[in-house]
């Protein structure tokens, strides 16, 4: 899932530069819950611990992980419902 | 790819979770084995309160709290301070290897006096407990000390209580969902600065490799193998919580934030490896360290737990987090230096009714070795099974509360 598969394009943006773990991951469910099926959300967090809740999370709470860019500090991350 | 480009990615990538914890599990039984003490952070940090306490001209001499935690030599000649210095080195590198070193600001105030005031009562809490989620959890429990088992149950409270004050709005993230026009450019890659990428990468390896080159200076040339060994021990350390982002505050949060169990089931199962091979050193004579059993470990592991939540980490996660540039941790760090300081300040009135009356009970003597050992694994497996209770009635009900939205 990391770095492989092309960035797709959002059509939602969660900037979560400076909040630390676990808001991110709280934003992102909260968020999740709003969008519609077609929708993807992008999601930026700086707290690099969000790689071991975002990606877990999202697939818990039945929602899909698309794409995950970790090469700079602020990872990336690509979800849908 | 050619073979170094092989390793580079490794130590560039992110680990696996579940398998670090586990190893972490596995090394700290060695490193006891070797050094004859648990892997604790939280007793040095304390210690460099008193250290500056004495740089600021304070007798502690009478402090009865340092007196417990052995104040003797420094941070260079105690088998403690030379493992955090490890450990440093190790984190330092995980970091510059992953390019994940920034300056990250405290995204409101609001974050500044939760990591200050979370740090000082978790620092505060650890104390009387005499340990963090280390000492009285993951490398605690393992050494049959009934005090881990205490502090570990209450914590969880703390934990739960301050998950229900961090949820209310006023702590709430602030920020607000964008729509985006169609067709808008994602800023993949734009920021990554391939020369910086390389300098952090042969930085980190010049500390990794300092490191080692002092550890073996300590073991061949200085004849302190102890010191030499747990340096190392803590670089590994270090190397292993900062590569898999291992986060022990996160772990029992996370069942009540967002419903996920996984790192707090890694942390029982490599408790459940661990107790084993702490067991089999202790049948060779190797002395466990068992503490009082008291509502020390109880008030303290209540405090604690609530103070870890508040500040976003614990002792051992803020140092890693530190070193990647999050100002948000240092001030964690500084607030749980600040809290173990006022608990040894008070100590000398509150020891004796919270602690150093109550017994220090050792499982293996209450019910034999072997009973001891078997009851311990007993308590793990029901850990076990709450941590998955409490997993599996977080997202029933939030289940409910999805379908109730639509």
């Amino acid at each position: 899932m990391q770095n492989n598969t092309q960035a797709p394009t959002p059509t939602h943006r969660l900037d979560m530069h400076g909040e630390p773990c676990p808001y991110p991951a709280i934003k992102t469910l909260e968020a999740l819950r709003e969008l519609e099926d077609d929708d993807i959300l992008e999601v930026i967090s700086d707290c690099p611990q969000s790689i071991n809740n975002i990606s877990i999370d999202v697939k818990n709470h039945g929602f899909k992980v698309i794409h995950i860019d970790t090469s700079t500090p602020s990872v990336r991350y690509f979800v849908k419902r | 790819m050619n073979f170094i480009e092989e390793i580079k990615k490794y130590l560039v990538s992110f680990w696996q979770p579940v398998s670090a914890v586990i190893a972490l599990g596995v090394l700290s039984v060695y490193y006891f084995g070797i050094t004859g003490t648990y892997w604790a952070v939280t007793g040095e940090f304390t210690r460099w309160g008193g250290h500056a306490l004495q740089f600021f001209g304070v007798d502690i001499s009478e402090w009865g709290y340092f007196e417990i935690m052995h104040m003797d030599g420094n941070i260079f000649t105690r088998v403690d301070g030379v493992m955090i210095i490890g450990m440093f080195a190790g984190v330092m590198a995980a970091a510059l290897w992953g390019n994940n070193v920034k300056w990250r600001l405290p995204a409101s105030k609001i974050r500044i006096y939760q990591a200050l005031i979370g740090g000082i009562i978790a620092g505060f809490g650890a104390r009387p407990g005499m340990g963090c989620n280390l000492a009285s959890l993951f490398t605690g429990i393992p050494q049959f000390s009934a005090h881990a088992w205490f502090f570990t149950l209450a914590m969880m409270v703390g934990v739960y209580l301050g998950v229900k004050v961090t949820q209310l709005p006023f702590f709430q993230s602030k920020v607000k969902l964008q729509k985006l026009s169609c067709g808008i450019e994602t800023q993949s890659n734009k920021s990554r600065d391939e020369g910086k990428v390389k300098r952090f990468f042969s930085i980190g390896t010049f500390v990794f490799l300092a490191m080692i080159l002092w550890a073996m200076y300590l073991i061949f040339v200085a004849n302190s193998q102890k010191l030499g060994a747990a340096m190392l021990f803590g670089g590994a350390f270090g190397l292993v919580i900062a590569k898999a982002q291992i986060c022990f505050t996160s772990a029992f949060r996370d069942i009540f934030t967002t419903g996920r169990s996984q790192m707090a089931r890694a942390i029982v199962i490599g408790m459940i490896v661990s107790s084993i091979g702490i067991f089999s050193y202790i049948m060779m004579g190797v002395a466990p360290k068992i503490m009082w059993a008291g509502p020390n470990a109880i008030m303290g592991g209540m405090l604690f737990g609530f103070g870890i939540i508040i500040a976003g980490a614990c002792e051992c996660g803020w140092m890693y987090r530190a070193v990647e540039g999050q100002i948000h941790f240092w001030i964690v760090g500084i607030g749980n230096v600040i809290g173990s300081t006022l608990l040894a300040f008070v100590w000398d009135d509150i020891s004796v009714p919270l602690a150093t009356s109550w017994p220090k009970i050792n499982l293996l003597e209450s019910f034999g070795n072997y009973g001891g050992l078997f009851f311990n694994y007993l308590l793990l497996f029901l850990l076990f099974l709450l941590v998955l209770k409490l997993e599996k009635n977080y997202l029933k009900k939030s289940k409910g509360k999805t379908n109730h939205a639509k």
